[in-house]
């Protein structure tokens, strides 16, 4: 008796609710008010979809005709979905950011129009000279820019000075080749019986497709061609690569085979790992959870220093009215001013994508107080543009089964990249 | 005497059992219960204290503030009005749906019913992840795509609620049917007052396992919504778990409590009721 | 209440309608076919309509570098024959029954038959503690179970720890990868078999198991000469669901491995999910749905055969 009041009154409040939610939602504001959906993939950890908020509302302020809406949609992959299952519909979002390799597949969908009209007016012509060549890179294809560099980052290097203090080591000194990596990471690995209390160096899983290329780069190669069209993934010096990271994980077992992406700081921070191989993007998060003092440095070298850039870039969609699409650049040109560019690097960590954003006070001030958030930049001068193809995903999970197998010792290096040069150019001609 | 002393050695062999069986009942007990204790405790740490080697059961400074930055981070109070309106929207629609088939299953003959209740079994045992996405290309084509209604049509039949409420429609006897068909046309009415009222637990305990299972979805509403304005409990902390910036256990162990708490909530008050219809979920002894 | 395993037959239901079967039917039949309208509607356009769409739609390459269909007759099919990473997810999901619907059947019986003595007060208790694993949503158990599971500070290597139990690496070991979401979904399904025995529990007669003590039969001998074989047909239901639940392993995946490492955890609607949204190969998508449709049509016929018209008439 009793239970069944309460659910009918539970029932009847929530049609009441129900009723006034879509209402609540449809509430626009009138007039020509242009409205822009906005999906952007920034993890939460953090306050930066507080930041995204907080700069979008300060461009809807400064432009009375526009309002930008911003939706969170999740990590790169989840928005990558959303994107492209809203542009299969007919109903993209008019300006989102997606993660730089999908450009081809961006084409291939006909889902982004080209900008440079917008950019060759923009800033008296010298808006695009301004971003960083490398940045520049994953942005234009066949002769065009598609999109804009917005949240961008490269792997670093990240050492926990304590421990390598309590190992012997200089704490002052990180790794600066792959044999001296190796060295340190063996003395850094601490062992009790069969369990391995702390590994030396973890090389994140979860992107190590993208630590893969940094490696492969470091030994003076490529793996996939700037246009997309070609692939190179078993030469001599990407197996070298890779014998490498089977030496770390399988025979010196100096770091852990398998790991995921958010799992790998976390370790970090526990000071489960010595050395992190990681985006410059979490070190925000390491500087608040970190009770030790740690530094940042560039990936060590082979043949050279090198590392490939990484995360997303603003993109305006196609299939929308020309105004929305100039609204839309407004927007971007806005967000990616040499002001606005350092205040999100501050905020968030990511690599400014400018190099007047270098000038700005406010980024000198911050960097002045912590200057490990210099090491990405500094390394982009050793840095190119990331690999990318179309149906890249699945390249990716290609490649990181392969690299999976092979750090477990399943199958060696130069099979495994074999095995990958064969698959990949199957997908890549279907 | 013979038959005292083996009365007495009964009785204290059975207090023995007695005794084994809430040890290891309760063993178990503790060890289902410590998952959601230690996310309890984690939830109410500081972000930096929860690195230590050996696990603090006690969280000691409390911080109640994880529960506060998750309600900034991601707005978890529509997750849940957007969740409870899933939720009730599929039960509704279920009940007139099931009501309907299952009287005429249980109670008349008709051309085609054993065909008919067939299509309804086999439906039981074919679950969304069988249709997904097949039913997200029908959903895209009807332009319902990231709307609440997508998460809530598929479900609109319930092949098994039709057949736990045809059983117990069909427990009523003959006579009373008989005798509303006597007093006028027995068809809905007859329906509406009798036979509902009747299978008024079984409705209940279908109303409870359409609850839990739905509140629970996780793959359908993944794929058919995009935007926060609908998104449920279930997705919302799947997103807050996906970071490209490293997992901040705290912030996720508080979001979780949250969007675990309503259902225990609602369960601890509503036990039994729970735990009869979940019971019953399978055969009639 | 008759017993389950009573089996009533079509004429014997006709027969047994008694005085007044003359008018059941005839006079109120006003709109049979109209109620059955709502649920058969949605039940076709959502269950059965997708069945066959699927099967359709598998036979055409359309993917994000084909954005129109091209027919291609059985072409995905014999491709997914030739994959081994189809083969690998198949073998995973046959590793996760073998592993989660035993253990968790045993475990839930078990529970039943210790949580039916007389316990008193504390049997509710052990109960609610037993089952509201049931109440939670998978993917909040896989986030909490994520964070156990973690090699370094979890609590589940703390803890086997004192067992003398290797430490694992868990979510990160090829090989350990899908133990751990066994593991983690033996604690979540548990409580709700233990439920389902319990209700089957209650219904067995006290009065067999007392004319079985005084005939000295120990409690195994009761066990298995009673209980065991009166529960056959609820063992079967909860086998039946137990297995349908295992094919469709997704969310556990999706939160704590992505179908890592190396494949290992990577299950059929995972990889149903990948490629349809992550490849975008709509067409291959399609094919592995009807393979599992297939394996579930099988299924049902099977369980169909053996419990058949047993189920249909049941509650008679």
């Amino acid at each position: 008796m009793h239970l069944c009041r309460a659910m009918w009154l539970t029932v009847a409040v929530l049609l009441a609710f129900a009723a006034t939610v879509p209402l609540a939602a449809a509430a626009e504001a009138p007039g020509k008010l242009i409205r822009l959906t906005f999906y952007y993939p920034v993890g939460v950890a953090g306050p930066l979809a507080k930041v995204i908020g907080e700069m979008t509302d300060r461009f809807n302020k400064e432009n009375p005709g526009i309002e930008v809406v911003p939706v969170y949609s999740g990590d790169y992959d989840p928005t990558l979905q959303k994107v492209q299952t809203a542009v299969m519909a007919g109903n993209p979002p008019d300006v989102f950011i997606v993660e730089i390799s999908e450009l081809p597949t961006l084409l291939a969908m006909n889902a982004v129009i080209p900008l440079d009209d917008y950019v060759r007016k923009a800033e008296g012509g010298k808006y695009w000279e301004d971003f960083f060549p490398a940045f520049r890179e994953n942005s234009t294809l066949r002769g065009k820019i598609w999109w804009i560099p917005f949240q961008r980052s490269t792997p670093v290097l990240y050492w926990n000075k304590d421990l390598f203090k309590k190992a012997g080591l200089d704490p002052e000194k990180p790794p600066q080749s792959w044999a001296e990596l190796k060295d340190m990471a063996k003395k850094l690995t601490v062992r009790e019986g069969g369990d391995t209390k702390q590994w030396g160096v973890t090389i994140s899983g979860g992107w190590n497709d993208w630590l893969f290329e940094a490696f492969v780069r470091q030994n003076g190669s490529w793996l996939i061609s700037p246009d997309g069209t070609r692939v190179n993934f078993a030469s001599k010096e990407a197996v070298e690569a890779l014998d490498f990271w089977v030496d770390l994980m399988h025979r010196d077992k100096v770091g852990p085979p398998h790991s995921t992406w958010g799992s790998t700081p976390p370790d970090f921070v526990a000071q489960q790992t010595a050395m992190l191989y990681h985006s410059t993007g979490i070190l925000t998060f390491l500087r608040n959870s970190a009770k030790f003092d740690f530094g940042v440095a560039f990936m060590p070298k082979s043949k050279s220093f090198g590392a490939e850039v990484g995360g997303g870039n603003l993109a305006i969609a196609r299939k929308i009215p020309k105004e929305r699409q100039d609204a839309a650049w407004k927007f971007i040109e806005w967000m990616t001013s040499g002001e606005n560019a350092a205040h999100w690097s501050v905020a968030s960590g990511y690599v400014a994508t400018r190099q007047s954003s270098y000038n700005v006070p406010a980024m000198k001030e911050f960097l002045a107080k912590d200057a490990r958030y210099l090491v990405a930049r500094d390394q982009l001068k050793y840095a190119s543009g990331k690999m990318m193809a179309p149906n890249f995903q699945k390249i990716r999970e290609i490649l990181k089964k392969q690299l999976d197998d092979a750090v477990d010792g399943k199958v060696p290096p130069q099979e495994a990249l074999a095995t990958v040069q064969t698959q990949v150019e199957t997908v890549i001609k279907r | 005497m013979r038959l005292g002393e083996r009365a007495r050695s009964w009785y204290r062999r059975g207090r023995l059992h007695l005794l084994a069986t809430h040890l290891i009942v309760g063993l178990f007990a503790l060890v289902t219960l410590t998952p959601y204790l230690w996310l309890l405790a984690t939830s109410l740490k500081f972000r930096t204290e929860v690195f230590t080697p050996t696990p603090q059961w006690i969280p000691w400074p409390i911080n109640f503030g994880n529960y506060r930055e998750v309600f900034e981070q991601a707005p978890f109070g529509l997750f849940l009005a957007n969740t409870l309106l899933v939720v009730s929207g599929i039960l509704a629609v279920q009940l007139v749906t099931v009501t309907l088939a299952a009287y005429v299953f249980a109670r008349r003959r008709f051309r085609g019913s054993n065909l008919l209740f067939m299509l309804f079994l086999v439906q039981m045992m074919v679950p969304i992840h069988a249709t997904f996405l097949p039913n997200f290309l029908t959903l895209q084509s009807l332009d319902l795509l990231n709307t609440r209604t997508a998460m809530m049509l598929p479900f609109f039949a319930s092949g098994y609620g039709t057949f736990l409420l045809r059983q117990a429609f069909k427990q009523v006897p003959r006579e009373l049917e008989d005798a509303a068909v006597i007093d006028g046309c027995g068809g809905a009415r007859f329906l509406w007052h009798v036979l509902i009222p009747l299978a008024r637990p079984t409705l209940v305990a279908f109303a409870l396992i359409s609850l839990v299972s739905h509140w629970n979805d996780y793959l359908w509403p993944l794929i058919v919504t995009d935007t926060p304005n609908v998104r449920t409990l279930t997705i919302g902390l799947g997103m807050f778990v996906q970071q490209e910036s490293g997992a901040d256990w705290t912030l996720l162990m508080a979001a979780t409590a949250f969007v675990t708490a309503p259902l225990l909530l609602i369960f601890l008050i509503f036990q039994r009721k729970f735990v009869e219809s979940f019971m019953f979920s399978g055969l009639k002894g | 209440m008759s017993n389950s395993t009573a089996v009533v037959n079509l004429e014997g239901v006709a027969s047994r309608a008694g005085p007044g079967a003359a008018t059941w039917g005839s006079r109120c039949r006003g709109g049979t076919y109209l109620y059955l309208a709502p649920a058969l509607v949605f039940l076709v356009v959502f269950t059965y309509y997708p069945m066959g769409f699927s099967a359709y739609l598998s036979l055409f390459r359309w993917n994000v570098l084909t954005p129109e269909k091209v027919f291609v007759g059985l072409e995905n099919y014999l491709t997914l024959w030739r994959q081994p990473l189809f083969w690998l997810v198949l073998r995973n999901n046959l590793f996760y029954a073998l592993g989660a619907i035993p253990a968790t059947m045993v475990l839930g019986l078990f529970l039943a038959i210790l949580v039916n003595q007389k316990l008193g007060a504390a049997r509710g208790i052990y109960r609610a503690a037993l089952f509201y694993p049931t109440m939670i949503p998978m993917v909040a158990a896989a986030m909490l179970w994520v964070w156990i599971f973690n090699p370094g500070i979890g609590l589940f290597n703390y803890y086997t720890g004192f067992l003398g139990l290797p430490r694992l690496d868990w979510l990160y070991d090829r090989h350990w990868a899908l133990p751990a979401i066994i593991i983690m979904s033996i604690w979540k399904n548990f409580g709700y078999y233990m439920l389902i025995y319990l209700a089957a529990l209650q219904g067995i007669p006290g009065e067999l198991y007392e004319a079985a003590g005084l005939e000295g039969a120990g409690a195994w001998a009761r066990f298995w000469s009673i209980t065991f074989p009166l529960l056959g047909p609820t063992s079967l239901f909860v086998f039946v669901v137990a297995i349908i639940s295992s094919f469709q392993v997704f969310d556990q995946v999706f939160v704590m491995t992505q179908g890592g490492p190396a494949d290992q955890t990577n299950v059929l609607i995972f990889y149903i999910y990948q490629n349809a949204f992550r490849f975008w190969d709509l067409g291959m998508g399609a094919a592995l749905t009807t393979v599992f449709i297939c394996l579930l049509l099988v299924l049902i016929a099977l369980v169909f055969r053996a419990v058949g018209r047993w189920v249909y008439y049941e509650g008679e």
